[in-house]
């Protein structure tokens, strides 16, 4: 849960870039550094736990500060997970205190499986930390449009974006930086939002 | 699940006190405290920090470092993996649990020794401990008033540079 510092006016917000291994979460991240606009000292080093290989080992991290309201900072947390199948102590780990998610979905036809299996993987890692994709923040960002023989937008909404209510979803190609903002912003916005619910609910103390 | 309770200024100022009476006694680098999700709650640094430490970065890797610690030691049903200690040439960490939200992260130079360091913060642990039983006795329903923010239009939350 995000965190509320009241003596260092601070909100500290985690969100976390979950999805099958090899679909973008870290290019996400990435992009995200090279390109955000920030002022001098808002925006963290970005940091990668990687294999030798450039796989994610344990996470991606990315702080980055992102406004002032009424006199609270608010830092955000970007996180990503290993994808890969063996590691998913590991994607438990990192979902600790998470506020929000972008999945991040590989639009290649054959990755379809993969996607569908890391999405249950996801409500079934978020169980173990009783959330629910129902009450938690999230978006699907499909990504590598750029590739050929990717599947209809249509298609990866009948699989991923198909439960009761359904969330907003981005087509993305990462590795451009297309799609990389829009997805981040409309995390952003929802967990935003849920906040301002969430306060408007609670009583403030004398 | 269980979350850190909202803190307000009192408790960051004893948690801060906590802190500087724990450097006065080891001489440590720096001392933070963190939530076990990779925030950072507070810290102190020492006299002897001669450069800025990214403390957001360390908060993260440290938390990482000593929750995977705790998932090794459910494996092999160990259930007192409470602390890890790094020794290094020149400096050294050490990562001890509060309760079920926090940690108290330490780095101090390696002549010191762990001795000292286990020793002060064994109190200086239960301190924090009680003080974060308080914030959430207390149950502060204030929260940040983000009506502010024109949420229909979050393109000004984070923009892209123009090239």
């Amino acid at each position: 849960m995000a965190i509320i510092n009241q003596a260092a006016k601070e909100l500290q917000i985690k969100i976390v870039y979950y999805g099958p291994g090899m679909g973008g979460k870290t290019t996400n991240l990435v992009q995200l550094h090279d390109h955000v606009q920030t002022g001098s000292g808002q925006k963290g080093k970005l940091v990668s736990l990687a294999t030798s290989s450039d796989r994610t080992l344990f996470f991606d991290f990315l702080p980055i500060e992102a406004m002032t309201i009424k006199g609270f900072k608010t830092k955000f947390q970007l996180y990503t997970v290993p994808g890969q199948v063996i590691y998913n102590t590991t994607r438990q780990l990192v979902l600790r205190g998470v506020d929000g998610i972008v999945f991040v979905a590989d639009s290649q036809y054959e990755k379809m499986p993969e996607n569908v299996e890391s999405f249950q993987n996801l409500a079934e890692n978020l169980k173990t930390l009783h959330i629910s994709l129902d009450e938690i923040p999230y978006v699907l960002q499909y990504n590598k449009r750029d590739l050929p023989d990717v599947a209809p937008v249509e298609y990866m909404e009948f699989l991923l974006n198909n439960r009761d209510v359904q969330v907003p979803s981005f087509t993305a190609c990462a590795s451009k930086c297309e799609g990389v903002f829009e997805t981040l912003n409309m995390i952003t916005r929802q967990l935003l939002q849920k906040f301002i619910a969430q306060n408007a609910t609670q009583p403030v103390p004398a | 699940m269980d979350t850190l309770p909202q803190l307000i200024e009192e408790d960051v100022k004893r948690l801060d006190d906590m802190l500087r009476w724990f450097m006065v006694g080891t001489d440590a680098t720096i001392a933070l405290i963190i939530d076990k999700g990779g925030f950072l709650i507070t810290f102190r640094t020492g006299n002897n920090m001669a450069e800025d430490l990214d403390v957001t970065t360390i908060a993260a890797l440290a938390s990482g470092a000593f929750m995977a610690n705790q998932t090794i030691a459910n494996l092999v049903h160990e259930s007192n993996f409470n602390s890890i200690y790094q020794q290094g040439d020149n400096n050294s960490m050490f990562v001890t649990n509060v309760d079920n939200n926090c940690l108290l992260v330490v780095i101090f130079r390696s002549a010191t020794g762990i001795g000292p360091i286990k020793f002060y913060a064994s109190n200086t642990v239960n301190q924090i401990a009680a003080q974060m039983k308080v914030a959430k006795d207390r149950k502060p329903g204030a929260g940040v008033d983000l009506s502010a923010l024109n949420l229909v239009d979050t393109r000004a939350v984070f923009q892209r540079k123009q090239n």
